[in-house]
């Protein structure tokens, strides 16, 4: 732990309480939660604090991490810590993969830097853990046999994949230039393919602070009392982060009010589903948010065409019709329809459908959606023991958050060395997610629930109430329990 | 106590199901009525258990299709737990059905809003296995079979 950083972030934490008149200690109190599950970011309080690990276990066999993200590398961590002679080798081309991914958000809202959550992937590889600075291209599993882009034949008697996925900007028709992007990594030829025509996407951290740049922008022509409409989108396609197309829509609305150009702007919402979150509670709330803040939304409207010149999107409507009536099953068919609808637009911000990457797609490892197809309490793959998958790339309901690695990681852990060790599996993912949904600058909701689709809250507070503690605990505390907690395997 | 079924015919040519709109009523005995009490709240583990019961592949042979031994069927209904679903899904099938074979296939997708095309072709492609496994062949009894083998060779061992 970095009790430099620490220090920093608490010196930060305590400025901003003061500025309300608090301490650190009436805000705990406030939140009802304990110092440490504060400090330490509390989204699983008993479980908080960070573990002193001792290696115990004697098993060997060579383990191959594909994916050098806070997926792969926390997992490396945590396996180092628990085995005495460990044979870990990542395969990650980039070595800026390590980036803090929640907090691009914040970034696109002014409220951090891109600075603030791009780490350099070698100071967080554990000691003794190799690195392979290449890509994979080629997954050969009866052969426990990995190929890189630069032709090397890497084996393994265990694999893990944590790719991560890819952000697939190219379907959409208007921008097929952008190609498939990675969040982190150099993303150029993404922003240059999004331009200057009002399109953003904070979904890397380039595009994070584009989104920041031209958030600007459109609010000075707000301001200007020129009418100003922003729009927003969420994909077909699972995503990463299910809040984060939300939260830009708050942070957005927080900056033109702060601004006092609120009136003059319209936000609108056109998300390809029926709801506002999966979790009935959640859905209710955000509901009633998105009707006190004055935001328009249409759902069942997927975004398949940008005319950047025009500045309009084109969404794909979908509605139900009645149909025939079914004399078997005795009831109307369902006939579904649907029409393109242009929409203009000032500001356009596209969460992108995302898909897992080509190599992992068309390989023997992937399922027929091409995600990894593992025992999802287990995480272990369907066909081949010996393959393991964690974060965005497993095929995990809801599992597409940094928090849901947080449990992930410790669950494939102990199953990886039981199986080394010929034991039984023993640990099981229960499908916890959590999802900080930032509601403005300074709220909260703190989204946390898994696969009962039910409300799982860590602490004894209503999970659907905004709560500034919870700001607190966004901004200062969750990136430090994931940069030195989770990435040393400990947290 | 008697309990009410109704059945599908299954056409191997066509791949395909047809109703059969009479009712049959089978008895069952104390220790049946027992097993279907047990059963009867979980609609696969009750047909599971008809189509694995002897007294049951009996009854159809003897009273509901007699003299039809390799026609192939399923049950469409037990009282009043429905099956027909299994045989006659379609793409255009009401959300109930979505929801129930959502559950059945461990089906999920993140998206909130169903996608009827895609998700309905899932769950057609999960079905065909499933009403394979739900078909019942009307067969010869196995064991008279190989009893009458087994005279047979004692037969041909005698001479």
């Amino acid at each position: 732990m970095d009790h430099k950083y620490i220090n920093n972030m608490l010196a930060e934490m305590d400025k901003d309480l003061a500025s309300k008149g608090l301490s650190r200690r009436d805000a705990m109190k406030l939140a009802g939660i304990s110092g440490a599950s504060l400090l330490m970011g509390g989204a699983t309080s008993a479980e908080a604090s960070t573990e002193e690990v001792v290696a115990s276990s004697d098993a060997k066999g060579k383990i191959v991490i594909v994916g050098g993200g806070l997926a792969g590398i926390s997992t490396a961590a945590r396996l180092t810590l628990n085995l005495k002679n460990h044979d870990i080798t990542i395969i990650e081309p980039e070595a800026k993969s390590v980036s803090y991914q929640p907090g691009q958000t914040l970034v696109a809202a002014g409220i951090w830097d891109a600075d603030d959550i791009s780490y350099n992937r070698d100071d967080f590889v554990p000691d003794g853990v190799k690195v392979i600075e290449d890509k994979v291209i080629d997954f050969q599993p009866n052969k426990n046999e990995v190929t890189t882009a630069k032709g090397q034949v890497v084996s393994y008697d265990y694999l893990i994949v944590a790719t991560g996925l890819q952000l697939d900007f190219e379907r959409i028709k208007g921008l097929e230039y952008a190609g498939r992007a990675y969040s982190s990594g150099d993303n150029t030829k993404l922003l240059n393919a999004l331009g200057e025509s009002g399109i953003c996407s904070l979904y890397t951290a380039e595009g994070a602070t584009k989104t920041w740049e031209l958030m600007q922008k459109s609010i000075e022509q707000a301001k200007s009392g020129k009418k100003t409409k922003f729009v927003f989108t969420h994909p077909s396609t699972p995503i990463k982060c299910g809040g984060a197309p939300k939260k830009i829509i708050y942070l957005a609305n927080s900056r033109l009010k702060d601004a006092g150009a609120r009136e003059n702007a319209e936000i609108v919402f056109y998300p390809n589903g029926g709801a506002m979150f999966g979790v009935p509670e959640y859905h209710d709330a955000i509901l009633g948010q998105f009707k006190r803040e004055n935001f328009k939304w249409h759902y069942r409207h997927n975004l398949i065409e940008v005319e950047p010149e025009n500045k309009i999107a084109v969404f794909d409507a979908k509605w139900q019709e009645k149909g025939e009536w079914d004399p078997v099953l005795k009831e109307f068919e369902v006939i579904a329809k649907h029409e393109k609808k242009r929409v203009p637009y000032d500001f356009l911000h596209i969460t992108p459908p995302q898909l897992a990457p080509r190599e992992v797609r068309e390989s023997d490892l992937g399922s027929a959606k091409g995600w990894v197809p593992v025992n999802k309490e287990t995480l272990q793959h369907v066909k081949y023991d010996n393959i393991y998958a964690i974060g965005d790339i497993a095929q995990v309901p809801m599992g597409k958050t940094g928090g849901s690695v947080r449990k992930q990681y410790k669950v494939l852990v102990d199953n990886l060395i039981a199986q080394m060790e010929g034991k039984p599996l023993p640990s099981k993912y229960a499908g916890y997610t959590v999802c900080p949904l930032i509601t403005s600058i300074g709220t909260v909701m703190l989204a946390e629930f898994d696969w009962t689709v039910k409300p799982t809250p860590s602490f004894p507070l209503d999970p659907t109430v905004e709560r500034w503690v919870f700001w607190l605990m966004k901004v200062y505390a969750l990136k430090p329990m994931t940069m030195y907690g989770m990435l040393s395997g400990r947290a | 106590m008697q309990v009410k079924f109704k059945f599908v015919a299954y056409d191997e040519s066509f791949d395909k199901f047809e109703q059969d709109d009479n009712e049959y009523l089978l008895e069952l005995d104390d220790e049946q009525i027992e097993t279907y009490n047990l059963y009867k709240d979980v609609d696969l583990h009750l047909y599971n258990w008809f189509q694995e019961s002897e007294f049951f592949l009996d009854w159809i042979k003897e009273e509901v299709y007699p003299d039809s031994i390799g026609k192939k069927i399923a049950i469409a209904e037990i009282n009043d737990i429905i099956y027909l679903r299994f045989f006659f899904f379609k793409v255009t099938s009401g959300d109930v059905h979505y929801e129930y074979f959502k559950k059945l296939f461990n089906l999920y997708h993140e998206s909130d809003w169903q996608d009827r095309e895609e998700f309905g072709e899932d769950i057609l492609e999960l079905l065909k296995p499933k009403r394979q496994e739900l078909i019942i062949e009307i067969k010869e009894d196995v064991v008279e079979d190989d009893e009458s083998e087994l005279n047979k060779n004692t037969l041909e061992v005698s001479e």
